[in-house]
């Protein structure tokens, strides 16, 4: 009996085992059962980073993947003592959102020595001996189609027009990503613009405002704004409307606005006839990639340094058809 | 006559702000002829009134040899408050309200924390920055705020020709100017400024006045918070980030000294809020390359840090002559 007994627990060990075998196999060729992955952003205080945010951990979460959150609110020490903690926790992938493109470099130092995939989520690494994957948006292309589609508008009017840029903060390198496509475009359009004033605004409102208020004074015929991140545009509605100067496309005096990211305020002005294009990041895509790039390094496939995510651009004739790709259209709807 | 020369220099570090705000004036003025005007110096008024008012409650703390990190956090949650009641259906005298009590009980809370646990006021505040910017972003999710007209109305209004900021901003100043040069409430401030254990021994009530500059420093974040409202008509996550350095700057050009005991709003800290507004206007005017911006930035803090100490040394140097002379005699 006992002999008995012993065989059929053997034959059961062995059968689930064979079956576990199985499973792990598949588990690693496609989507392993679970993970755990470290998420770490330098800060959540543009609407962007939160939906980034939100992307991410619902694109783990429809994979049944475990996360593991850290905030360094703009710390880039904090962030490396994040890191580290993930490093100690032995999680099985990081995802991060660094603060500019040198301090990561320890960080993924240390992630590689203790041979824990990274991804760097929108904002890539400067060169080093250090290995990782960055998902970003394509901000110099992105933003010369957006910079494109504004100047096609500007021809329209027939005449040489006046243009402003918001420039972002520059030890950003999205920011001068974007500034360079602005650049490129306007270079390429001398006889339909005139770039008069180039407003830093170190990514804040209050800065852009006064400036842009100021560059209207000086030039009082500037009928051309884009800006290098959608959440500066109550900046520049609010000077535009102290001088009289916010009106619908289809109305005289319009000044031609364009901006980049997507955001909830961008759809808003684009649905009520004000805005004329944003070059929108594909948040969901970035997600989906960062996270399936931490899976594709787990099972040792090679990967490009960095993963571009296109975007597109939004404008009132395509706003319709490419809402529900746009991140701050759902925002909006919430 | 030996001493005439560092009495002179002393003068001249004293008014070096005024000497650099007309000179930056003239600099700007020759090199673009749309700087002079007075659309152009309207704005540069208005625009740095919110800057001068939180520059003013600095002032009173720096006065005790204090500091106010937690300002820009104040003008943001006050911001978000008022945001999420405004767009709520609140009135706006209501919102506003609200936004100069929320300013009184950070105030009041950074003075618990400074007089009653005695917690340093730069960990103290520092710590007030962090739990200010957190509560903010958790009350608001991280979403940005489009306020109702009537908050931009009131930045765009005018009373007898003058706008509503500038005249916030005045009487903001000269309620402190009055305070400060004409009250024994201002005196002290000086007081324990210049030596704390000393106007204790005296019989000051420096807890009670240390509290006061904490909760006036919390009053005119709040109030600063108003003025730049009024001028945005929206509140993003990032509002107010920074201020406190532009506003300490601002006092410290105006010749407040950061080790306490020495300073004035008027002319001081509304003479360095408007340098530094002025050569921010300038450089846009001018369509600086945005590279500029940094540098000049710095060169202005610099420079602050520069007058305070020379002001601060000249000053002990004739201290120590003061006691060598007595046990001479």
């Amino acid at each position: 009996m006992k002999t008995l007994i012993r065989l059929i627990l053997t034959l059961s060990v062995v059968a689930s085992s064979v079956g576990c075998n199985k499973d792990d196999k598949a588990s690693t060729s496609t989507a392993p059962a679970s993970l755990t992955i470290g998420v770490a952003f330098e800060t959540l205080q543009t609407e962007y980073w939160v939906a980034g945010y939100e992307a991410i951990k619902a694109e783990a979460a429809k994979r049944g993947y475990k996360v593991v959150e850290a905030v360094a609110d703009g710390d880039a020490n904090r962030q490396f003592e994040q890191v580290r903690n993930f490093v100690t926790r032995k999680v099985d992938g990081i995802i991060l959102v660094p603060k500019d493109a040198k301090t990561c470099i320890p960080m993924i130092r240390a992630a590689n020595v203790a041979n824990i995939p990274i991804v760097l989520f929108n904002r890539p690494a400067d060169k080093s001996d250090t290995k990782s994957v960055a998902v970003v948006a394509d901000n110099f292309a992105l933003t010369r189609a957006t910079v494109d589609y504004m100047i096609s508008e500007a021809k329209k009017t027939g005449k040489r027009l006046k243009a402003m840029i918001l420039v972002g903060d520059l030890g950003d390198i999205n920011a001068v990503g974007r500034r360079d496509g602005f650049d490129a475009a306007v270079k390429e359009a001398g006889d339909t613009l005139e770039v008069v004033a180039r407003v830093p605004t170190e990514w804040n409102q209050e800065k852009a405002q006064a400036g842009v208020v100021n560059a209207l004074q000086a030039n009082t015929d500037i009928s051309f704004i884009f800006t290098s991140s959608d959440f500066l545009f109550p900046s520049i509605v609010s000077a535009l409307k102290g001088a009289g100067k916010y009106h619908k496309a289809d109305e005289p005096g319009h000044v031609i606005l364009g901006g980049f990211d997507g955001d909830a305020t961008a759809w808003q002005m684009l649905s009520d006839g004000y805005l004329d294009a944003t070059g929108v990041q594909d948040v969901y895509f970035e997600a989906q990639q960062s996270v399936q790039a931490i899976v594709d390094l787990r099972a040792g496939k090679q990967l490009p340094e960095v993963i571009r995510d296109a975007g597109f651009v939004i404008h009132r004739s395509n706003a319709k058809e490419k809402a529900a790709q746009m991140w701050g259209a759902n925002v909006s709807r919430k | 006559m030996r001493k005439s020369a560092p009495r002179l220099l002393l003068s001249a570090l004293n008014h070096a702000t005024l000497f650099l705000f007309i000179l930056v004036l003239i600099v700007f003025g020759l090199l673009s002829p749309k700087f002079f005007t007075v659309a152009g110096l309207t704005n540069l008024f208005v625009q740095a009134s919110s800057t001068t008012v939180v520059g003013v409650g600095m002032t009173f703390v720096l006065l005790t040899a204090g500091v106010d990190l937690s300002v820009g956090s104040i003008m943001f949650v006050a911001a978000a408050v008022a945001g999420k009641l405004a767009l709520g259906g609140t009135s706006l005298p209501v919102a506003l309200l609200a936004i100069v009590s929320i300013g009184l009980v950070f105030g009041l809370l950074n003075a618990l924390l400074v007089t009653r646990l005695a917690i340093i006021a730069f960990i103290s505040t520092l710590g007030t920055l962090y739990a200010g910017r957190g509560f903010g972003l958790w009350l608001t999710q991280t979403r940005a705020m489009n306020l109702p007209d009537n908050f931009l109305a009131l930045g765009a209004s005018k009373f007898v020709g003058i706008p509503t900021p500038l005249i916030i901003g005045a009487f903001v100043v000269a309620f402190a100017q009055l305070t400060l040069t004409r009250t024994s409430f201002g005196r002290q401030l000086y007081a324990v400024g210049n030596n704390l254990e000393a106007a204790r021994k005296a019989g000051l009530n420096t807890r009670l006045l240390l509290a006061a500059v904490y909760m006036l420093s919390g009053l005119c974040a709040a109030i600063g918070g108003i003025l730049s409202l009024a001028q945005l008509g929206a509140v993003s996550p990032t509002f107010g980030t920074n201020r406190e350095f532009t506003a300490i700057a601002a006092a410290v050009l105006g010749g407040t000294s950061l080790f306490g005991g020495r300073g004035g709003v008027f002319p001081g800290t509304v003479l360095g809020a408007l340098l530094i507004q002025c050569v921010e206007n300038g450089l846009v005017i001018l369509n600086a390359d945005p590279y500029l911006y940094p540098l000049v930035t710095a060169a202005l803090i610099f420079l602050a840090v520069l007058l305070d100490s020379t002001r601060s040394r000249i000053l002990a140097h004739w201290a120590r002559r003061k006691i060598f002379v007595e046990d001479a005699v």
